[in-house]
């Protein structure tokens, strides 16, 4: 049966809001809902250019619309997800703002399907503390009347010119079961490669096909490799910071050519090597984690190298060769 | 070929800054692309087909520009398309919009390019962990810093030649009121006690982190011979790509390079490419790539690269400038940069770069740009005159 694991992508963007946007952010944060002329038009939520020619849209032509509206159109969420704008069930409706000439999207707060219907009269629902984004509107409610939850804090102090933009997307993914395999060799303290049939190339990482060949590598091309080597090139990297950056200090990251193959293994760790002493030409030799360490599968996601941990200095001298230094893969 | 004639009409950019909170991503690539329409004399109506390019989507977290950016570069009721080749992606996406002109097919297509860099983080961009591959965790520094390692041994380069480049390009970059990093009092002393970051780049060896923009106008023969001021014709276009990581790849000089500059040289009938451009606009992010890249398109033997840099022939003096308006060492807005060296070299051969303008001989130019780990190559060769087909 296929495992799989998950992994997340999570980061704080920023969005600089420009003259137009950022007023209706503003806007909201005042408890009005500003839209922008065009011609004989009132785009609701303004845009920066006219949609149809492309014309630059006065930021002075802003004007507020409604505060209640006519839905338009709608769609009911049965079963809203930890994304959606509200936890039980509502409608996403197109919200023609008194004095609009298009229509907002946004959700409409009826508790049942068969209380909304085409032309229905609604009003915003305001958050009580509003930073200038669209989730200030709660939700737009049945009726004519505004209403505020709770204690109103009261509009932005300054201009709203930038936003939180934090996206995140969490995915699973099948294992290969030639990572499975090195990731359980690994606990045996066994580095696993993969020997072509073809080009007889041996491969590391669990790549699991040969892209020279166009072979698949399965159990049976599997071959244990040497837990000793030589760098061959190495990056030393000060770290740069930004949210989820674990690392502080400058560290290393080695090219590791295994003796008596010409298998590459890249971007390995090393350990009790200072980042002084790495150079090319310089002797190591496998570490590992304690077989009954628990290994996440970071090990799984991160390169399959499961308990080997890096790569620590065997003491040997070092290995002169003018050749080595363009061994990167 | 039987391709049609064409020609850069219409060239514009932003100023580029490390952030522009003033404006939206909108607002940033429509100040680079009305520029471009005002210097082709052209309205949004006379625009066919908007072409667009950008970095990687992680990079701001904006997944479908084309779809965000239609109405700001005015593109209802016109085919609209997004190129993509990591920090290549402004000179192919120039490529698509000139080829959609070759074809035939469009008489003004509009491109652009842009980088809102200060929105989120380049290098986190590059390190985020990808399933079942070894976390890079070194940002494009990183990992370009092992390949400059191996040419420097390869090469026997003196240690000091990648900061000559470091200083050359920012002195060019005074000339430049559009570029990011203006540093006058910058010497060699200065680049060699900037902070280690990537052995052996040091800060001052890297590019900055920028928020820009670049545009332009491309046009067919009729459109050239309507547009109110000189044009840079296209005498050639060359993409090539390869794999990132296979077994005895040259990541040095790598092979797709050498075939995409011998591809666009052979259109442009470019024999020596030291003698036959005036000048050349390369993709240098980090100080290295000039000598590399230098030997990379045949401007020289493999190992003489270093040589030329360190003789000052690269300089804005030189007998083949490199980079006159400041390169990407200057200025980074990574989904621009390489559309920044391709309408560069359009404005030399316009004699329109203003205080960095380099004289015109041969009247021929080339603008490169290069991204992933080496595997995307773009290339055109420009001139002031007429291609004969």
């Amino acid at each position: 049966m296929t495992r799989f694991v998950e992994n997340s992508i999570v980061f704080p963007y920023k969005r600089s809001l420009g003259p137009v946007i950022g007023a209706f952010m503003t806007g909201l944060t005042e408890q009005r809902i500003l839209g922008i002329r065009s011609g004989d038009q009132v785009i609701v939520p303004p845009l920066e250019w006219d949609p149809q020619t492309g014309a630059e849209l006065d930021p002075d032509g802003m004007v507020e619309v409604g505060p209640a509206g006519t839905v338009e159109s709608w769609t009911w969420v049965p079963a809203p997800s930890e994304q959606h704008p509200l936890g039980h069930p509502f409608a996403f409706a197109f919200i023609r703002l008194d004095g609009a000439s298009t229509p907002l999207l946004h959700a409409v707060d009826t508790g049942a399907p068969d209380a909304l219907r085409v032309g229905a009269r609604v009003a915003p629902r305001w958050r009580g503390s509003r930073v200038g984004h669209i989730g200030d509107i709660i939700a737009f409610v049945p009726g004519e009347q505004p209403e505020v939850d709770g204690p109103d804090s009261g509009p932005a102090e300054a201009p709203v010119t930038m936003m939180d933009y934090n996206a995140s997307i969490t995915y699973r993914n099948p294992v290969p079961p030639v990572l499975d395999r090195l990731r359980e060799a690994s606990r045996d303290q066994r580095i696993i490669g993969q020997r072509c049939p073809v080009c007889e190339r041996v491969y590391s990482g669990g790549r699991g096909y040969c892209p020279i060949d166009a072979v698949e590598l399965g159990e049976e091309q599997d071959v244990d490799l040497p837990h000793t080597g030589t760098i061959t090139n190495f990056t030393i990297v000060t770290p740069v910071q930004y949210p989820g950056q674990t690392e502080t200090e400058p560290f290393a990251r080695v090219f590791v050519l295994l003796d008596g193959t010409d298998v590459i293994l890249p971007y390995q760790p090393v350990v009790e090597l200072p980042v002084g002493e790495v150079r090319v030409g310089k002797r190591v030799a496998a570490a590992w984690a304690p077989p009954n360490d628990d290994i996440d599968d970071a090990g799984a996601m991160g390169g399959a190298y499961g308990h080997l941990i890096g790569w620590i200095p065997s003491g040997e001298p070092d290995v002169e060769d003018p050749d080595l230094v363009n061994r990167i893969f | 070929m039987g391709a049609e004639r064409t020609a850069v009409i219409g060239v514009g950019q932003t100023r580029h800054v490390s952030a522009r909170h003033d404006v939206s991503i909108a607002g940033l690539v429509r100040e680079a692309a009305q520029e471009a329409l005002d210097d082709a004399g052209l309205d949004w109506g006379d625009i066919d087909a908007v072409v667009i390019g950008k970095a990687p989507d992680m990079f701001e977290g904006v997944v479908m520009p084309e779809l965000y950016l239609a109405d700001a570069l005015g593109a209802s009721g016109k085919p609209m398309i997004r190129v993509h080749t990591a920090g290549s992606v402004g000179g192919s996406t120039a490529i698509v919009a000139a080829k959609l002109v070759m074809a035939g097919i469009h008489e003004r297509v509009l491109t652009v390019a842009f980088e809102k860099q200060s929105e989120s983080n380049a290098t986190w961009g590059l390190s985020v962990a990808m399933p079942f591959q070894a976390p890079l965790v070194a940002g494009a520094g990183g990992y370009f810093a092992p390949i400059i390692r191996a040419y420097i041994r390869r090469s026997g380069a003196p240690d000091y030649i990648g900061h000559l480049v470091s200083v050359k390009d920012r002195l060019n970059a005074l000339r430049n009121p559009k570029a990011q990093l203006h540093l006058p009092d910058i010497d060699l002393k200065t680049v060699q006690e900037s902070m280690l970051l990537w052995a052996p780049l040091r800060l001052l060896d890297v590019c900055p982190s920028s928020d820009g923009a670049m545009a332009m106008v491309i046009g067919s023969e009729q459109a050239a011979a309507a547009a109110p001021g000189p044009v840079a014709w296209i005498h050639g276009t060359a993409m090539r790509s390869e794999p990132t990581m296979f077994a005895g790849r040259d990541q040095v000089n790598p092979q797709a390079g050498k075939d995409c500059a011998a591809d666009v040289y052979a259109q442009a009938g470019i024999t020596n490419p030291r003698e036959d451009f005036d000048c050349a606009e390369v993709y240098v992010p980090f100080s290295w790539y000039e000598p590399m890249w230098l030997e990379n398109l045949g401007f020289c033997p493999e190992g003489d690269g270093w040589k030329l840099t360190e003789a000052g022939a690269t300089a804005f003096d030189g007998d083949i400038p490199w980079n006159p308006s400041g390169g990407v060492l200057s200025s980074n807005p990574i989904g621009a940069s390489g559309m920044i060296r391709f309408g560069e070299v359009a404005q030399q051969v316009r004699e329109r770069a203003g205080d960095f303008q380099v004289p015109l001989k041969t009247g021929k130019a080339l603008g490169h740009a290069y991204g992933g780990g080496s595997q995307f190559f773009s290339m055109w060769v420009v001139g002031n005159t007429k291609p004969e087909s």
